[in-house]
């Protein structure tokens, strides 16, 4: 066990089960985004949360602009927390960007992986003329990109002192709570940036872990046609529709969220007797 | 009180939890240019730019969820006619209903600020990067310099090492082209004193006196046009064809006839090392006591008689290797009394001074040939101060002793 990576990732392991369960936020917040949901699972599998080096709790001094200028970099980060845990077989369980950085990990380790579930993933956010769809135009997320910026105008102060290393200051220890959706500035931009201009649509036929897709109703981020597209070129997926309504149903509905994870596991273990007993 | 919040200086907007607009004041809907029973219902996203719905996705509804207060948020609205409008906005999560309020401000004023402030910044930042990448540029250059320099250093000392051998090289060869040279003769008939000094290591100057007969001597001096290597190569080549040819005898237009073909077969394949070379051939007879002479393009030898009298032997034709097709003419002439012969190369005195080396001669006529060469090569040395000399040097002194009567005569 690299206890230093657990450390540079905040990794945090709960529950009695012995398969792994590892939940990965998307773009915007930190692990807390899966409390309600992880907690349900705890009783049967070992949960794993962790922050990407830069959000959260994170050690932020081990931040590398080049590293995490693409998703590559944050799906290594997975990867390194697996090696780090010694991890087989695991599900995964990422939101939005998340999700696609599991399926990039599962990728280059897929033994590390055994399903990767997917809440209201997209392989690509803009729209690629004239066949493709993502949602959104290059000007929308270059205004997505100038409103993060005038957002941190209030918070710059805050990571400035952490990223100096204060963190053992007794008085910032409130502020270390409050990172839960904040990041330092060029942190987040960067991570905007590696999410919402990436296109992993080349990818997606080299995917063999088999996958469920969460699709959201009324998702603007992700709609329904980026999820069924993903559906149509993803091997082995499932793909199932919430009702759950906007792009955070792992925290707007908590319920119907784990219940979903919680019926494809199920089948997907039955799937796996069934083949055995064909032996 | 109601009507006071629908008036306020504020805007005021109730959510559901699924964001659903439940209630909207009329400061707010006069910003959005809407009616209250279009909003009422519809999702927030309705009166969000597309920028703003992303954003209230990522961190408005997070917020919310996980019971922290939203303050001080930035985002854009859209009006009813598609205008965007930035605002601030609060909002908090209702215990009890779960509904969301939120106050919104609007900041154009602040926006325009900030833009500025964010314009500043990101002018800052560029020139913060900018300065490091020229600072990191000049480390890699530093550091190509730095590995320039080592090369340059080891370049050095090779050349160093190449030069001093080259230099020892040179010396040997210096040794070898002197060696060849002749001795001084001193016999009953005449006296030979010589005088050969290398511009650099090696010479493009050559001479020769050799002992043919008891009573026949032939002399000869010549300079390879150039100096240096190439040139001391040509003059060694040259050298040991007039040795064989004048200890044979062989006649002084055949000696110069033989050394052009030499020169003509050197160069015929190629033009570029092409050299030329002026010579004067003596052969003194002492019994009979004549000199018969050739002079091809050298510096004119001077004779001159007991008396002191001189003469000039001047060039009978061009030098060898210059022309195809040549042909060489011997001049002689006949002594009786003694006399005194100087031949020398360019590289001794500058052309226009050649009365120097008459003066020289006239005024020495009672000295020996020994005092008279070290007087030259004084001569020489001053000369050197006003005539830059960068020439190889070369000169031969020849006493021929007579009977009584002194008479010369060119044939």
């Amino acid at each position: 066990m690299d206890k230093s990576i657990l450390l540079r990732n905040n990794v945090n392991v709960k529950g009695k089960g012995t398969t792994s369960l590892i939940f990965a936020p998307g773009l915007g917040c930190d692990q807390n985004v899966w409390n309600a949901v992880a907690k349900t699972f705890e009783e049967d599998f070992k949960v794993v949360l962790f922050d990407y080096v830069g959000s959260g709790n994170s050690n932020i001094s081990a931040y590398d602009e080049e590293r995490y200028s693409s998703l590559k970099g944050y799906s290594q980060d997975v990867l390194d927390i697996c090696a780090s845990l010694n991890i087989r077989d695991a599900i995964f369980v990422g939101h939005s960007v998340g999700s696609t950085i599991g399926m990039l990990a599962s990728m280059e380790h897929p033994e590390y992986f055994s399903n990767l579930i997917m809440v209201g993933p997209s392989p690509c956010y803009m729209n690629v003329p004239p066949n493709y769809f993502g949602g959104f135009e290059r000007e929308e997320i270059l205004g997505l990109i100038d409103l993060m910026e005038k957002n941190y105008i209030g918070w710059a102060n805050v990571f400035a002192s952490t990223a100096m290393g204060n963190e053992e200051r007794p008085e910032l220890s409130k502020e270390l709570e409050d990172r839960f959706c904040s990041t330092d500035p060029i942190i987040a931009l960067q991570f905007a940036k590696a999410t919402f201009f990436a296109d992993t649509r080349g990818d997606l036929h080299k995917v063999t872990v088999p996958s469920l897709i969460l699709q959201c109703a009324e998702d603007i981020i992700a709609p329904s046609a980026v999820g069924e597209y993903l559906h149509q070129h993803l091997p082995s997926s499932t793909y199932k529709q919430m009702k759950a309504t906007g792009h955070c149903p792992h925290m707007s509905y908590p319920n119907e969220t784990a219940q979903l994870i919680r019926e494809y596991l199920n089948e997907s273990i039955e799937d796996t007797v069934q083949i055995g007993d064909l032996r | 009180m109601e009507n006071l919040l629908n008036h306020a200086p504020c805007g005021f907007l109730t959510l559901s939890e699924d964001g659903t607009i439940l209630a909207i004041n009329q400061t707010l809907l006069t910003v959005l240019e809407y009616d209250t029973d279009v909003l009422i219902g519809k999702n927030i996203n309705h009166i969000l730019t597309v920028p703003a719905r992303i954003f209230y996705q990522l961190y408005f509804i997070p917020l919310i969820k996980a019971d922290k207060p939203v303050e001080e948020m930035y985002i854009s609205l859209q009006t009813a006619n598609g205008e965007d409008i930035p605002v601030l906005i609060n909002a908090i999560q209702r215990k009890n209903s779960l509904v969301i309020d939120c106050v919104l401000v609007q900041m154009h004023k602040r926006n325009e600020y900030e833009n500025e402030l964010l314009i500043a910044k990101k002018k800052a930042e560029t020139a913060l990067s900018e300065k490091r990448q020229a600072n990191k540029e000049l480390e890699v250059a530093l550091h190509k310099l730095e590995m320039k320099q080592k090369e340059l250093i080891e370049l050095n000392k090779e050349n160093q090492k190449f030069k001093l051998e080259t230099q020892m090289e040179l010396h040997l060869a210096k040794n070898i082209q002197e060696t060849s040279l002749t001795k001084p003769i001193f016999t009953e008939g005449l006296q030979i004193e010589a005088f050969y000094q290398a511009s650099s290591e090696l010479s493009g100057d050559m001479y020769g006196f050799y002992h043919i007969n008891p009573n026949q001597y032939g002399i000869i001096i010549l300079d390879v046009m150039g100096h240096g290597i190439s040139s001391a190569l040509i003059t060694m080549s040259l050298q040991s064809l007039f040795q064989r040819l004048i200890l044979n005898g062989f006649r002084a237009d055949i000696i110069f006839k033989e050394l052009d073909n030499h020169l003509y077969r050197l160069f015929q394949e190629n033009d570029e090392t092409w050299h030329y070379c002026t010579a004067i051939y003596l052969f003194i007879d002492t019994d009979q006591r004549t000199i018969e002479y050739i002079n091809a393009g050298h510096p004119p030898g001077l004779w001159q008689n007991s008396t002191g009298e001189q003469l000039e032997l001047t060039s009978t034709s061009p030098p060898i290797g210059s022309f195809p097709g040549l042909t060489f003419k011997r001049r002689s002439l006949t002594y009786n009394k003694g006399g005194r012969i100087l031949l020398y190369t360019d590289g001794v005195v500058d052309p226009y001074d050649s009365h120097l080396l008459t003066s020289l001669l006239e005024n020495n006529q009672g000295i020996t040939l020994t005092e008279l060469k070290q007087k030259l090569v004084q001569l020489m040395k001053d000369e050197e101060n006003g005539y830059h000399n960068n020439d190889d040097q070369c000169f031969i002194l020849i006493d021929l002793k007579g009977v009584e009567e002194q008479n010369f005569c060119v044939k």
